[in-house]
């Protein structure tokens, strides 16, 4: 665990505070359970940042899917599921497909975001977009832009997904409410309010 | 011949546990065995020890057998493989016949698999105990055959470790054919610029080694050959080889046919007559050459070769060679039969097809190109004189990006999960030929980990790293390219700086990986030898036994047993002459003497046993009267077709009798109750 430095000015401590990485950090079963929820063999990463480098996210933001991976390694769970970037990837799948070792590093991320979000960790976005995909079938539904655009192109406005046939969406609501996340979504973005 | 109807007595055997330090002892629990073993019958004396393969393991047996008049010894302790000759030794200097010894296998098959289940442990040991006690009570005295040693060897494959391999075997005073299948020897090493980590240039260190193999009267060299098929066994290997036809005859072979003068004299008069252009393969078809050709002037032997794939027998070369008469269009194939007491196989690797790993862009973009392709672009002896340009224009490259890894320690499928070993010390090599030819010129190393564990290899890296180059630690994700200008885009992440890069460069070299060549499979099939996982072909021992193989009598050189460099590889070229040459210096091998006999009176002379064997080691013959089977032991190799074939059960399997197997099912099956 780092040590306090015991500086009276938080602002102080903040600043000063010890960064080393201590044994006591890792809890092994991060990495067990990470694996199990992900299938995937996170322990045989080597770090050669094949991931990052195919990773369409990385060059727009400060997330690096290789130090996740070396978190996942080292159990370091506080660090990787407090961590915001945790939700930047756009599971593009890139990095799983380019992998030397096999690995499926996007399955890392779910299985980490799905124990983040055992804990209410998960962003207001990710939240917003369970509720609209509760309502209407759609993470992004369509609106007037779209609608005059598939028009344009000769296409129905709607499309052939709930748009057109909402009487599937009770079905949709079903599966989201048997996971009660729904309820989970309501009540975090309520807290946040 | 063993004797088969043994007079009955009684069987006295001695059974000794070993814990193997706590190996086996660790779940084995090994008085229990001890003590149940003093139970079985015929058990006379019962033993254990921390290591019976020590010096006094082995002389607990010995003293055991005298002082107890043993007529048979189970050993229960590793696999047969690692300590049963240590085991017939000790046997034989208790005085009995080293073959009255039987193995229990509790450690590979028993302890080391069931480490965490200590009474199932056991109780399978007693199994395995009880099961070598009623073969032991059963074995008999075998003579092992003294086969004579052919003295003469083969090498197969004329790279540097072939030819290393031929030159010490022609020095140790062994008549050797070195069969090459292209039209030169040299290998891949005669395509390389120069070599690491001393810089020598390598044809000049290669091109005296050629001709000395060459000039050694000892060596006949074939190149363009190739093995048709292998017969026999250690010392006496018939090996069939076929000449492929080179349309060109040697001076020697002209003279053999009483062309005077002539023969081949590598002046290459027909070469500026013939029509035909086709991609140099020497030259990764980075150059042309005609359908008469060679491949590099310094070809050992010096001889021009057609090839019939492209030749339009136009006959303008046979004009332009004149009185030298040394080219003959109508040549066929031949096929010559060598007989060989020892062989050594060093056929070397291919490149990984790299176009596979599609995100790095081999051939689709230009100016992607491999290492060895970088190796003859800055060769002066290479398609462009040793200047390295870009294919897609001729330019000089500014900035070069080397990535590294490139399809090795790759275990996704599309790759080889081995490190190719060579990769990071050429791609360093590289490095310091742009920097050195080319000022100005800056080379990026892509990298995970810089393996540059030889002799003078890490300060070759440190020597390489102060001329300038600059190493980044990462794999490279993907390349891409700008159409117009032809340059690349290296997309990697800087791991050390945990930050992605995209690097403009002007040229990417792949370090490949590196295969088995596509022959691999067929040789190692003539010769019956073993491959590895990833087609390698397999030593004898990874640790005591590098340079030999599961068949006695073929040994391995270089880089055919897995990726090695060329002073690795001459090494081990150099260990595989020496153990080649001892049988040959032997003149004579022992045989195990599992062979099959014929029990002549039971034997009706039906010959339906003959066509059975693999080995062709059966035939019928008159003996007083009657027809029965005879076995040519030497030729035998104990596999046991015959033996479970004759309806009349007269073949007898040395060491592996049927009263003895069945012995064996009885006391598994049974329990030991009889
Ligand atoms: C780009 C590159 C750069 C390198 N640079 C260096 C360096 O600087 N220093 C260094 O130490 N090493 C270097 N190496 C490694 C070096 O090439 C090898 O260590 C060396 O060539 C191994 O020799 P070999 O005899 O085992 O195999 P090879 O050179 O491959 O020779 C095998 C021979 O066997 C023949 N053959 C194959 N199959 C048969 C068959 N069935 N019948 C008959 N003949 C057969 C082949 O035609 C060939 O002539 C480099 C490798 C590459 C790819
Ligand atoms: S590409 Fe695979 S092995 Fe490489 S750093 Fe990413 S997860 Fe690890
Ligand atoms: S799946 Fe996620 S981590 Fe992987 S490359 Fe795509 S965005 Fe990046
Ligand atoms: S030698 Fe170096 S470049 Fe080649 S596979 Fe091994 S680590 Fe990679
Ligand atoms: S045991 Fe096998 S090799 Fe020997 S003679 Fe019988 S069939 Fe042939």
């Amino acid at each position: 665990m780092a040590r306090s430095k015991n500086y009276q000015d938080p602002k102080l401590e903040e600043k000063l505070k010890d960064r080393k990485y201590y044994a006591t950090d890792s809890n092994p079963d991060f990495l067990k359970e990470v694996e199990k929820i992900g299938q995937t063999i996170a322990h045989m990463c080597y770090q050669c940042g094949t991931c990052t480098g195919s990773c369409p996210s990385a060059p727009r933001s400060s997330y690096r899917i290789r130090l996740f991976m070396r978190k996942a390694v080292l159990g370091l769970e506080e660090e990787a599921l407090t961590d915001p970037d945790l939700w930047l990837c756009t599971t593009c799948y890139s990095c799983t497909d380019r992998c030397p070792r096999d690995i499926a590093p996007t399955d890392v991320i779910m299985a980490m975001r799905n124990l983040a979000a055992k804990r209410d960790i998960v962003p207001r976005n990710f939240l917003q977009t369970v509720q609209l995909i509760y309502k209407s079938g759609h993470g992004v539904p369509n609106n007037d832009v779209n609608r005059a655009a598939r028009v344009k192109l000769g296409l129905e406005a709607e499309p052939e997904t709930t748009h057109k046939y909402p009487e599937y969406i009770p079905g949709i609501q079903k599966i989201i409410d048997h996971y009660e996340l729904k309820a989970k979504a309501d009540r975090l973005v309520a807290q946040g309010e | 011949m063993a004797e088969v109807n043994k007079k009955e007595e009684q069987p006295r055997i001695g059974v000794f546990v070993c814990h193997c330090g706590t190996n086996i002892a660790g779940s084995v629990n090994i008085q229990d065995v001890m003590d149940y073993a003093k139970t079985l019958p015929n058990v006379a004396v019962s033993d254990e020890y921390q290591y019976m393969c020590s010096t006094p393991g082995q002389g607990k047996i010995a003293d055991a057998i005298k002082e107890h008049n043993l007529t048979g010894i189970v050993v229960a302790a590793c696999s047969p493989r690692l300590h049963e000759p240590t085991f017939r030794n000790a046997t034989k200097a208790g005085g009995l016949n080293p073959f009255r010894f039987e193995m229990a296998n509790i450690r590979e098959q028993n302890s080391w698999v069931h480490m965490h289940q200590p009474e199932e442990a056991t109780e399978k040991a007693k199994d395995a105990v009880r099961i070598a006690v009623a073969k032991a009570s059963k074995l008999e005295d075998l003579y092992p055959k003294s086969v004579p040693v052919e003295k003469t060897a083969m090498v197969v494959g004329g790279g540097v470790g072939g030819m290393q391999a031929a030159l010490d075997l022609a020095d140790a005073g062994i008549k050797t054919y070195l069969v090459e299948k292209t039209p030169t020897i040299g290998g891949r090493m005669s395509q390389l610029d120069k070599t690491f980590p001393t810089l020598d240039c390598s044809q000049c260190i290669l091109t005296p080694k050629m001709v000395d193999v060459f000039r050694n009267e000892n060596i006949e060299l074939l190149t363009y050959t190739e093995v048709e098929e292998v017969a026999g066994y250690i010392g006496n290997f018939d090996v069939t080889l076929r000449k492929k036809a080179r349309g060109v005859i040697t001076p020697d072979e002209a003279e053999a046919k009483g062309i005077v003068g002539g023969g081949c004299t590598g002046c290459g008069d027909c070469v500026a007559v013939c029509p035909v252009i086709k991609p140099n393969p020497f030259e990764l078809g980075m150059a042309p050459r005609k359908a008469i050709y060679v491949y590099h002037p310094q070809v050992v032997p010096l001889i021009y070769t057609v090839d019939f794939d492209s030749c339009v027998k136009c006959g303008l070369c046979v004009e332009a060679c004149g009185d030298k008469k040394a080219i003959d269009l109508e040549m066929e194939d031949e096929l010559m039969t060598v007989k060989v007491g020892t062989v050594v196989l060093a056929t070397g690797y291919e490149i990984f097809p790299i176009e596979k790993k599609f995100e790095w862009g081999y051939k689709n973009f230009d100016n992607v190109i491999t290492s060895l392709e970088f190796e003859r672009l800055i060769c002066a002896s290479g398609p462009t004189g040793g200047k390295l340009i870009r294919p897609s224009d001729g330019d000089k490259p500014k900035k070069v990006a080397f990535v590294l890894c490139a399809g090795s320690r790759d275990t996704t499928g599309i790759g080889k999960p081995y490190c190719s070993r060579f990769c990071c010390m050429y791609s360093l090599k590289h490095a310091h030929q742009i920097i050195e030819k080319m000022p100005g010129a800056i080379p990026y190393i892509f990298y995970m980990d810089i393996r540059s564990f030889g002799k003078m290899y890490e300060e070759f890296y440190y020597r390489i790293q102060d001329e300038g180059a600059k190493f980044i630690r990462g794999r490279v994700a993907n390349i891409t390219e700008d159409p117009e200008t032809k340059n690349l885009y290296v997309h990697a992440e800087d791991t050390l700086l945990g930050r992605p890069v995209d690097l403009e460069v002007d040229m990417v070299v792949l370090a490949a990986a590196i295969q088995p060549t596509a022959e691999t499979e067929k040789t190692r099939r003539l010769f019956g030898v073993s491959c590895s996982q990833d087609g390698w072909l397999l030593e004898a021992h990874p640790k005591l036994n590098p340079c030999g193989t599961t068949t006695a009598g073929v040994y391995l050189a270089g880089v055919c047993q897995g990726p090695k460099d060329i002073p690795d590889t001459v090494a081990q070229a150099e260990g595989a002459a020496s153990a080649a040459s001892i049988p040959i210096h032997k003149g004579e091998v022992e045989l195990e003497p599992y062979f099959a006999q014929c029990i002549e009176e039971k034997c009706a002379g039906c010959g339906l046993c003959v066509p059975q064997c693999p080995y062709s080691a059966l035939a019928l013959v008159e003996k007083d009267g009657r027809t029965v089977m005879q076995v040519t032991e030497a030729k035998c190799k104990g596999c046991g077709t015959c033996g479970g074939f004759c309806p009349g059960g007269a073949i007898w399997m040395q060491h592996f009798a049927t009263p003895q197997i069945v012995a064996q099912i009885d006391a598994f099956l049974l329990g030991g109750e009889q």
